[in-house]
């Protein structure tokens, strides 16, 4: 039993292994060619190509200066929308009970649910219809429909978990309504509200479906590679990948930084 | 506190309303204008409906119903052993998949799938080393196949995270029961495994479903020319096609596909329990 | 609410003394009904001040929602609660001068000792420099060191010292009332006897009004100057501990109070009754006399019941049998009695006491023991 046990669970860590190698593939894959001198990729190539004039390019190129300044404005604006937004949702989705709460959870989940690019075109529709010009904030608010869902599940789950007792003792100490959310429950959130942040902007930032409609004249950093992208093979696009996943990473050691001081400051 | 919980929901019903619910109605209403107008306000008509089930377009609404119900079962076959590993066998491993995973959520959906396309293109990474073993390939894309790979593979986290949580809740004392009583192992998980993680199979099999259904970018990235997908019909109305009641009643056509298995879950799942919620 | 601190409040000597205002808080006929479910009926007491008062039931008689209640976080379905002559229903928590200690304590995890204490006084918009002075009072009267505790965070802080300051902090907001959800209950029996203690001292000194819920008699009776007994939402029984001890009014707070011998007699119009068992039936001589046909419950103490080889004299009572079981609880020795297959009396005697030999009956003088309504 004991060395059957052992047995499968070298099978499956196995399994995890290759899973994740092929997960990690693509990414490798235009690491590997973000680095490559020529203008048509060919594997494998001899070291005397190995360059950086790619990334140089992609730095120093104003045009796609101009896509990361849109793409980081929509996830700006996103993050501030579907973090105020989701904070009292995520309240009203966990922490108090009411009238219409089951119908509210499951409001919550619906724009998950269906595809992106149809409420972005029915997003674009609206727009018009309200002879609205679709431009970088329109774009934000069809990331906020899909993405402070995320954000409330995010803090609904901490909201779940916190001890009513908490805000009740400050009621009972004298604090008001607006007190207690203030000093209590926003405090008490705050790792959940910094993980959902992270979500926010992270998600906003690699989003494409959603920007296909919504951005109007201006265009967003997955939408300019996608058009990059079905039009063939270009030697700048593996390097803006790459940097990109960067700025993921940093965004997300970021986050964790972040998290595990405040973690220490409460010593929960 | 019943006005509070209300009161906190408002600003999410205000957004809801205003750009999820009335657009969804706009888009439906939109669909039975005479084709190529933009005004809303004409007399409806089934023009655009009897168009599409006389063109390719229905074609097309049938591949990304089978792309979308191939992902869902290759994922759940993919998923769930690693799942069940991440739930029950794995420890400090497990913590370390989860991030290694959730982080690919964060690059964006077409650099991961350009990846693909520099590994699997004419010389590229994988056509390359077989050369250099003396194969000689020609590209490997743009096919159905690799398509499917690329769904697969962006939508995977989306199967896996809701089947560990939902194996996460089989309590352990009820499958050692399980064997203690006398089971196999596959009569363990065909009676205790498979029935008691239902919401996470449910929840990851509608995610995914839906996600595929509306999936654009693999089939074009990936497949190039060799399908067409629903959503990429629906792009070419808005933008090059010009004739948005089109693109609009295929949208009906999309969202009435998905809306129905969304309401039969949404009824079914308590998503509250899975969340961590305690019953009083 | 800015009143001399709690601490520096003149010194009560004795918890029998007199109190000054015999009707600090009264509550007439409260209710709570959860759809038909009536979670506390009609329930009337007063509180004097300056009194320990303590609420004991088992776990769902409803003292928990009734404290609820009397501290605003739960709304009365009908009922007065009165404080110092003013009713305080409609009054909010946050409004009402009355404080709770909650059962999981409830210190803000991210502030430190001291901002827990400072709390109220924050809210209350004191200056920085008062309030700090008073939390060193505080915690300096709870026996947590200020230079040592003040920064400390409650995660750093065992049961017994996050027990006082939850305290402090209630003291804090220096309240009309103290109530006490039972906070003692998560800790070990050892440290709970201490601080049931110092709980006690604090209260004798400050001379708060302390209104205490347990399920636990035996904590009651150590801490209350008076206590009432809750059962399925009703009081059963108010009076102070040797009252309850001695003249339970029933059944159910005799049988709350421990291990005790309740028969079901049935009485015969005189000072005699039935005791009706399954194969044999005896005439038991009561202290009084109990109306023909008339069911009751007859309590003995294990203390009053001693063994003999041979029937006793009357009139007492002898009752045939044969030991079960003995254990040895401390000082004293408890026996299981059998009188017939299925019905054991409880027996305790002191450990040194010689038993005779062989043991054939129980008895017990009628005055030993006490009639009680079923």
């Amino acid at each position: 039993m004991q060395y059957k046990f052992q047995f499968s669970k070298i099978l499956l860590s196995l399994y995890a292994s290759l899973i994740l190698a092929v997960f990690y593939f693509p990414v490798f894959s235009t690491a590997v060619a973000s680095l490559s001198e020529k203008r048509y990729f060919s594997f494998p190539y001899p070291t005397k190509d190995l360059t950086f004039r790619w990334y140089r390019e992609a730095l120093n190129s104003a045009q796609v200066r101009t896509y990361v300044f849109t793409s980081l404005k929509i996830a700006a604006l996103t993050t501030i929308l579907s973090l105020s937004i989701g904070f009292f949702a995520a309240l009203a989705y966990a922490r108090y009970s009411w009238g219409a709460q089951k119908f509210f959870h499951k409001l919550v989940l619906l724009p998950l649910f269906l595809p992106q690019s149809v409420i972005g075109l029915a997003l674009l529709l609206w727009f018009n219809f309200l002879g609205i010009q679709p431009t970088w904030w329109t774009a934000a608010i069809a990331h906020t429909v899909w993405i402070a869902p995320i954000a409330t599940l995010i803090i609904a789950i901490q909201a779940y978990s916190l001890d009513h007792s908490l805000e009740e003792a400050a009621a009972d100490l004298g604090a008001s309504q607006f007190l207690i959310l203030l000093r209590i429950t926003l405090p008490l959130l705050k790792p959940a509200i910094i993980s959902a942040g992270c979500f926010c902007v992270l998600l906003s930032w690699g989003n494409f479906a959603l920007s296909l409609y919504t951005t109007g004249a201006d265009s967003t950093l997955p939408e300019w590679l996608y058009a990059r992208m079905t039009s063939g093979y270009q030697p700048i696009i593996p390097a803006i990948g790459v940097l990109s996943v960067f700025v993921a990473i940093l965004a997300v050691t970021l986050t964790f930084a972040i998290l595990a001081r405040a973690k220490n400051k409460v010593k929960v | 506190m019943p006005k509070t919980g209300f009161l906190f929901s408002i600003p999410y019903l205000f957004l809801t309303a205003c750009f999820f619910v009335i657009p969804l109605l706009l888009v439906i209403w939109f669909g039975f204008m005479p084709p190529k107008t933009f005004s809303l306000w004409q007399l409806p008509t089934f023009t655009n409906y009897s168009f599409i089930f006389s063109q390719a377009y229905i074609k097309s609404l049938g591949w990304s119903f089978l792309l979308a119900i191939c992902t869902v079962i290759l994922l759940l076959l993919i998923c769930y052993p690693l799942a069940f590993a991440m739930a029950k066998v794995f420890k400090s491993s497990a913590t370390f998949l989860t991030y290694a995973i959730a982080a690919s959520l964060f690059i964006p959906e077409n650099i991961r799938l350009f990846g693909w396309v520099i590994g699997l293109m004419k010389n590229g990474i994988i056509g390359g080393t077989l050369k250099l073993f003396g194969f000689q390939t020609d590209s490997l894309l743009y096919n159905i196949p690799v398509i499917l790979l690329g769904m697969c593979y962006v939508y995977l986290p989306f199967m896996l995270f809701p089947l560990v949580l939902g194996i996460k809740m089989i309590p352990d004392q009820v499958r050692e029961a399980a064997f203690d009583l006398g089971a196999s192992p596959w009569q363990v998980f065909s009676k205790i495994d498979l029935p008691l993680s239902m919401p996470g199979i449910t929840i990851g099999s509608v995610l995914v479903f839906v996600l595929s259904i509306g999936a654009i970018a693999e089939a074009k990235i990936l497949g190039g020319q060799a399908i067409v997908v629903i959503a990429a019909d629906i792009e070419t109305e808005f933008t090059y096609g010009q004739n948005w009641p089109l693109g609009s009643a295929l949208s009906t056509l999309l969202l009435l596909a998905t809306l129905s298995l969304v309401f039969f879950v949404l009824a079914k799942i308590n998503l509250a329990k899975i969340l961590g919620k305690s019953e009083h | 609410m800015q009143q001399p601190l709690a601490g520096c409040s003149p010194q009560r000597q004795n918890s029998t003394t007199t109190f000054q205002n015999p009707n600090f808080l009264e509550i007439q006929d409260l209710t709570k009904k959860y759809g038909s479910y009536e979670a506390v009926r009609q329930v009337s007491l007063t509180v004097n001040e300056g009194e320990f008062f303590t609420l004991v039931g088992p776990s769902g008689s409803g003292k928990t929602t009734l404290l609820r209640m009397l501290v605003g976080m739960e709304a009365p379905t009908s009922g007065v609660i009165k404080l110092k002559g003013s009713v305080i229903n409609n009054l909010p928590p946050n409004k009402r001068p009355t404080c709770m200690v909650f059962q999981t304590l409830a210190l803000f995890p991210h502030m430190s000792v001291g901002l827990n204490v400072e709390f109220p006084m924050q809210i209350r918009g004191l200056r920085e420099s008062e309030r700090r002075t008073r939390a060193w009072e505080l915690l300096k009267m709870l026996h947590l060191d200020p230079n040592k505790y003040y920064e400390k965070f409650p995660s750093q802080c065992s049961g017994g010292e996050r027990q006082r300051v939850a305290l402090a902090r209630a003291l804090a907001y220096n309240p009309e009332i103290l109530f006490f959800d039972e906070p003692l209950s998560a800790i070990d029996a050892q440290l709970r006897k201490i601080l049931q203690k110092e709980l006690k001292d604090i209260q004798r000194t400050t001379g708060k009004t302390f209104f205490y819920v347990t399920h636990s008699l035996e904590e009651a009776m150590v801490m209350s100057d008076r206590l009432a007994i809750l059962r399925a939402g009703q009081i059963e029984q108010i009076g102070s501990p040797h009252e309850i001890y001695s003249y339970p009014k029933n059944a159910f707070v005799a049988s709350f109070m421990g291990e005790v011998n309740l028969l079901d007699i049935v009485g015969t119009g005189n000072s005699f009754a039935f005791w009706e068992l399954r194969r044999s039936r005896f005439l038991i001589h009561l202290p009084e006399t109990l109306p023909s046909e008339q069911k009751a419950k007859l309590l003995i103490r294990p203390e009053n019941l001693r063994f003999s080889s041979t029937p006793q004299a009357s009139p007492a009572n002898s009752l045939p049998g044969r030991i079960l079981n003995e254990f040895l609880i401390g000082s004293r020795k408890q026996f299981h009695f059998e009188v017939e297959s299925g019905t054991i009396l409880t027996v305790e005697r002191l450990r040194e006491e010689p038993i005779p030999t062989p043991v054939n009956y129980v008895y017990w003088e009628p005055h030993e023991s006490q009639i009680l309504n079923s």
